[in-house]
């Protein structure tokens, strides 16, 4: 795929006095190609209300009425029948009057004040309700498969904006290992910067623990040896015959990424990514697993001006949020390990300032429900992943086993959005489906894009022709959900 | 001359065709008789096409109106120019030195032979050249040695291909073992390695690809992507189908035109249903931006001078397709490949971009001239290659830019580009510069052969290098220095791992790990095992994951476990149990439950067999149905060992590595040899202190040199 290249980019963009860009997007990018970005007949630049967006992925599909939708609770009891059942939890209240939650999210619960739950999101229908399909769905806006490579949202948003510090990646993607993962070709397909090069995809942390090791010499290796390692690179080019006989920029540039990559490892920057810094009583609530101390290094990421942060509980499938059994006890767990952490990173970016200008967003790809696979309309009976009795003869059979797309919740905090309310209504009977003011996945993502100051109708050129940051650039973003 | 109408009317001579009158219309005369004979500087036509003219338009000069629209692209048809005049032993040269006088451009001088060699060697095989190699072809006197070399590195037939083979996943957007969900995929890999091997003819792959026929034909191209669920209606399988053969094979983009008549090219939304309609056995209703028209598309080629009326049966449509795409009469399809192998060998096509053919060429007479040789000589890839490497245009010293071009200048040819090793190129030189190489383990339980880097899923670092994933069609990538490859270069595992097994393998201290004596390969239910364990003072039993989705569920044991010998057998169920086993009933699918030997994943199981005698272990091993549920997905694996195994080396090495692999060596003579093979040149006595000094610390010094070696731009780049 060629993506065309101009020179005018730079001129036309800060005439707009729009894309501020980082030193490190120079020649190294252009060697490459960079898509030009084009504007509509009438760009209508909405002010931005958010300079950095972090997204909390509830991989799997979490089902919305046992954590942020609750209906009727229905305790559970042998011979309970299927349908009877809307919340497995009961109902809690929260900071704001009328909004309440499920039962486990108490603390969460307690920072409702602070942000918006977005009840009236309608996943779409893509036909078959493959989780590979409807996440690629969510994060680009797309739906594969695409006969370009379409860029992950956190791609489009580092890419247009550019980064806020240069010396670290624009976009960090943290907690979903792609290697090993059974899905792994379809979760590398989204993960991407696609057409806006690779220079905007996301840098991967598969575990936050670990995150300190992507920025500084790993134990086998040691400071010193690294050190003295990159000091013999830098004399043996020095020494160089036939780099000294002149270079291509080409070469020039991968002089420079090296020098950069140093430089990012040596800067205060890099201690961002470092969680032992932090005190260890702000670690220990944080600290319920892996994605509690993701939303930790989010903060920190933030605070050095990361662009987009993305931070899952991790997608495998039959795991974790994809409850296909025993949907309630997992709930139990996966409550335990996101409402604590959810609720620090809340109110530690307000208490910071932060919140004002970041815009969190928790999300998942689908919502889930005893009866309905798909739909409620276009009903998919059964696709065999799950098999739910019509009644209960144990407790394995009581949770949301089945893929939902009638419905989803989607909580979002700060960066210019609404606080302490509940936005848009689903039925408080089967099917559950949206009944008040629907928002549209596309309409969501046009809304996240608002925030940051990029219209919908933005395009790159790619082989010549416009592709848009919202499918045909014709989506819409839901201007009532800002403050 | 373009429309019937065109020919009736006619020029200043009148009509040229007179409906029922073939012998009497002017065109026949015009061709035949008639003086000035056409067409004007060309040989004439046979009597064959001369009579079937007359014969048409003696039956009425019937042109199906309703057929294709008038030809736009006067292009379509080969033109073989003549070959400006000159001393040139290579008609490549003749264009490209005629094209350098007129824009008063200086020829860039002669590479040395080093640079030569190693260009040449990763351009044919995606190797460096060995460094006894590189000192032989050096020292040679023969004037005619690049020659020889080339065809040298031609006829490496298994390292050609294999290096080959990602440009052509690219194109072909083929990833061995991908399947997305809901997709049952068919993968080319096998057909396509042969292909290339035996260096099937460029037009004969094409029809394979177009017109699948037989076993092991490549259907897995015209299949596509099939995510499940519903697709937007230009990715249907015929319409993936119609873009990908038109883009790849005819260099025309027909993705813009997939929704709407593209505004960015002559394409229209009709070319590209009226295309796809060929590779579809049902009607293809044509849909305009996801809205349905009701109209069906007729099968059209989108260049009419090729279309054929089409068949009524896919099968025939499918032949009829293979057949104007492969057409001699079909210049756009040499023009494409050709074009895209000058991309390859020279960092920029003839024509840019090389996915629109429609665009100028900066001497179009060298791309026709290129295509028409690759034609006269059977549409022969190596031929292609040979023609092109064998130039004094390939041979010449790269030419440094200082910058990137304005995309407003026109681009002028001056020379080979600066191009950078490709992830397959990078892993590959490291493996064969220090003898550490994957083993590709298709998990059957057969030994592994060790592989180059194509073989394998891509992982983090080949991504950041630009390897693309194949779900869509890829022509270029990006070659891009960027921050995250660079921190994946400099601190990521991959590459710290291959050469930290490397370096221990040049250092002399790599311990190879201890072999396997029995494989049970991934099992599905059960399956038996059986080792040789004669002489063995310990035996270890192993089960290992190898990517169930929740490891902790497995439940898998050893069944009728026994050790025999000439003193009879011993069941292990009656010998003491080892650490962590237990002794627990499973059940295999439809079978009833029988007692197993088991222990929690990765389970070690070590029992001392020294002076009994045993010569055998035998057991069944099996799966607990419980795995086969889809939350679980068990996918384990059984080993038996007489040697403390490695758990991260379980699997058996074999067959010999892709290129020989280099003995360890020491101090000075390891890095000059580095040097020679990573480079083409020995090292400058600073830089041989400096190694010095690095090496002093053994393999970690040695480590550190590759490193630094791997991330000069005179390694990561061909000049």
């Amino acid at each position: 795929m060629r993506v065309a290249m101009k020179e005018r980019i730079e001129q036309a963009t800060s005439r707009r006095g729009f894309l501020r860009r980082s030193a490190d997007l120079t020649l190294a990018t252009l060697a490459g190609g960079i898509p030009r970005q084009l504007w509509s007949a009438d760009p209508a630049r909405p002010a931005a209300t958010a300079d950095a967006v972090i997204l909390l992925w509830m991989a799997g599909g979490m089902a919305q009425t046992d954590t942020f939708d609750p209906k009727r609770y229905t305790a559970y009891q042998t011979g309970l029948k299927t349908s009877s059942v809307l919340s497995t939890f009961p109902m809690i209240d929260t900071a704001v009057d009328q909004v309440k939650l499920s039962q486990g999210l108490e603390r969460v619960a307690g920072v409702m004040d602070k942000g918006m739950a977005l009840r009236s999101v309608v996943p779409p229908d893509l036909g078959r309700l493959l989780h590979s399909r409807h996440q690629f769905h969510w994060h680009t806006g797309y739906e594969p498969p695409q006969s370009v490579a379409v860029p992950h949202i956190g791609a489009i948003i580092a890419r247009t904006l550019g980064s806020r510090n240069p010396s670290v990646p624009a976009f960090v993607d943290i907690g979903q290992p792609i290697e090993g993962n059974p899905d792994s070709e379809t979760l590398k397909t989204f993960h991407s910067a696609g057409f806006l090069g690779a220079e905007w995809g996301p840098f991967m942390i598969s575990d936050p623990l670990a995150a300190a090791e992507s920025m500084r010499p790993g134990a086998s290796m040691g400071a010193a040896r690294f050190k003295r390692r990159y000091e013999s690179y830098r004399s043996m080019l020095k020494h160089n015959p036939v780099l000294q006989a002149g270079s291509d920029y080409h070469q020039q540039s991968l002089l420079r990424s090296v020098e950069s990559a140093h430089r990012l490892l040596e800067s205060p920057a890099a201690k961002a990514f470092d969680l032992s810094l932090e005190p260890r009583s702000v670690r220990d609530v944080y600290d319920t697993g892996r994605f509690g101390m993701g939303c930790l290094l989010a903060r920190r990421l933030v605070e050095a001006g990361v662009r987009f942060v993305e931070v899952t509980t991790e997608y495998m499938p039959f795991q974790r949020w994809d409850t296909h059994v025993n949907g309630h006890a997992r709930m139990v767990e996966m409550k335990k390990e996101i409402d604590a952490p959810i609720a620090q990173l809340i109110r530690d970016l307000d208490s910071r300032g932060l919140l004002k200008r970041t815009l969190v967003i928790v999300g998942s790809e689908f919502g889930r429900d005893m009866m309905t696979e798909g739909k409620p309309e276009r009903f998919i009976a059964n696709d065999n992943s799950s098999i739910q009795p019509e009644i209960m003869t144990e407790p394995a059979h009581y949770g949301m086993h089945r893929h939902f797309t009638g419905s989803q919740t989607v909580m979002m905090y700060g960066g210019g959005m609404k606080a302490g309310l509940a936005y848009g209504r689903t039925a408080d009977e089967r099917p559950l489906s949206v009944v008040e003011k629907p928002v549209n996945l596309v309409d969501l993502q046009a809304t996240i894009l608002h925030a940051c100051g990029i219209p919908a109708s933005l395009s790159y050129e790619v082989d010549k022709r416009p592709v848009y940051v919202t499918k045909d650039g014709k989506a819409k973003p839901v201007l009532d959900l800002f403050a | 001359m373009l429309t019937r109408s065109g020919l009736l009317k006619g020029g200043v001579n009148g009509p040229a065709v007179k409906p029922g009158s073939g012998s009497e219309s002017l065109l026949v005369r015009r061709i035949s008789v008639q003086a000035p004979r056409m067409p004007l500087g060309a040989a004439p036509l046979t009597d064959t096409e001369v009579a079937t003219l007359r014969d048409w338009i003696d039956a009425g000069a019937v042109w199906e109106t309703a057929g294709p629209p008038p030809v736009l692209d006067t292009r379509i048809k080969l033109r073989r120019p003549a070959v400006p005049e000159g001393t040139h032993a290579n008609p490549v040269d003749a264009f490209v030195e005629r094209y350098w006088r007129k824009h008063r451009i200086p020829a860039p001088p002669a590479v040395t032979d080093a640079v030569f060699a190693r260009r040449v060697s990763f351009d044919v095989t995606g190797l460096p050249l060995d460094p006894d190699e590189l000192d032989r072809f050096l020292a040679d006197k023969n004037p005619e040695k690049r020659r020889n070399l080339i065809e040298v590195l031609l006829g490496r037939r298994q390292a050609y291909a294999e290096h080959w083979m990602s440009f052509w996943n690219d194109l072909l957007r083929n990833e061995d073992g991908v399947a997305f969900p809901g997709e049952k995929r068919t993968w080319i890999t096998g057909w396509l390695i042969e292909a290339l091997k035996s260096n099937m003819a460029y037009d004969g792959m094409v029809q394979s690809l177009l017109d699948p026929k037989g076993e092991n034909a490549p259907v897995g191209f015209l299949a596509g992507v099939n995510w499940g669920g519903d697709v937007s209606s230009s990715q249907t399988p015929p319409l993936q189908a119609a873009q990908n053969s038109a883009q790849v094979f005819l260099g025309a983009n027909l993705k813009c035109a997939s929704c709407h008549d593209s505004f960015v090219s002559r394409w229209k939304l009709s070319e590209t249903f009226g295309l796809a309609a060929f590779f579809s056995a049902d009607p293809v209703e044509v849909v305009r931006c996801e809205v349905k028209t009701g109209v069906k598309a007729a099968p059209v080629f989108p260049f009419p001078e090729l279309h054929e009326a089409p068949a009524s049966t896919l099968p025939e449509r499918r032949a009829q397709v293979a057949r104007m795409f492969t057409s001699r009469e079909n210049g756009r399809f040499p023009r494409t490949i050709v074009n895209r192998y000058w991309r390859l060998l020279f960092g920029r096509g003839i024509v840019e971009p090389a996915d629109d053919l429609e665009a100028p060429a900066w001497d179009a007479g060298l791309l026709d001239w290129l295509a028409s040789d690759f034609v006269e000589h059977g549409y022969d890839l190596q031929h292609l290659l040979r023609r092109i490497l064998t130039s004094r245009t390939y041979q010449r010293e790269a030419v440094r830019q200082a910058a990137a071009a304005s995309a407003d200048s026109e681009y002028v040819f001056r020379g080979p580009a600066y191009r950078r090793l490709t992830a397959e190129q990078f892993t590959d030189a490291l493996s064969a510069i220090t003898g550490e190489w994957k083993m590709f383990d298709d998990r059957t339980g057969k030994p592994a052969p060790y592989s180059r880097s194509w073989r394998f899923r891509s992982d983090a670092l080949t991504r950041a290098l630009g390897r693309p994933d194949r779900s869509q069609v890829v022509t270029g990538r990006g070659t891009s220095a960027t921050m995250l490859q660079a921190l994946e270069l400099v601190n990521g595992g991959e590459l710290r791992s291959h050469l930290r097994r490397g370096a221990k393998r040049l250092a002399g201290t790599y311990r190879p790990p201890s072999r396997n004596a029995a494989d049970s390969g991934q099992i599905r239910e059960m399956a038996g095992i059986e080792a040789d364990i004669t002489g063995a003072e310990k035996v270890w039993l192993v089960v290992s994951d190898f990517g169930s989705y929740d490891p902790p569920r497995v439940r898998a044991g050893w069944m009728d476990a026994e050790f025999a010998g000439p003193h009879g057998p011993a069941k292990l169920q009656d010998l003491p149990l080892p650490a962590g086993a237990a002794v627990e009933p499973i059940r295999v699918k439809d079978r009833p439950s029988r007692d197993a030997l088991v222990a929690p994943l990765p389970a070690q199981l070590v029992y001392h067999v020294g002076g009994k005698g045993y010569t055998t272990f035998r057991a069944s091993v099996g799966l607990d149905e419980s795995g086969l549920r889809p939350e679980i997905t068990a996918k384990v694996r059984f080993f038996v060992f007489t040697q403390e195994p490695d758990l991260d080396n379980l699997v058996r090495g074999t067959g010999e590595p892709p290129a020989a692999r280099p003995s360890p060596g020491t101090s000075h003579a390891l890095t000059k040899r580095l040097f020679r093979h990573a480079v083409a040149r020995t090292p400058d006595p600073a830089e041989l202190a400096e190694a010095g000094k690095l090496l002093r610390d053994g393999a970690s010094g040695i480590e550190d040199l590759l490193w630094i070696l791997a991330l000069s731009p005179e390694f990561q780049f061909l000049r």
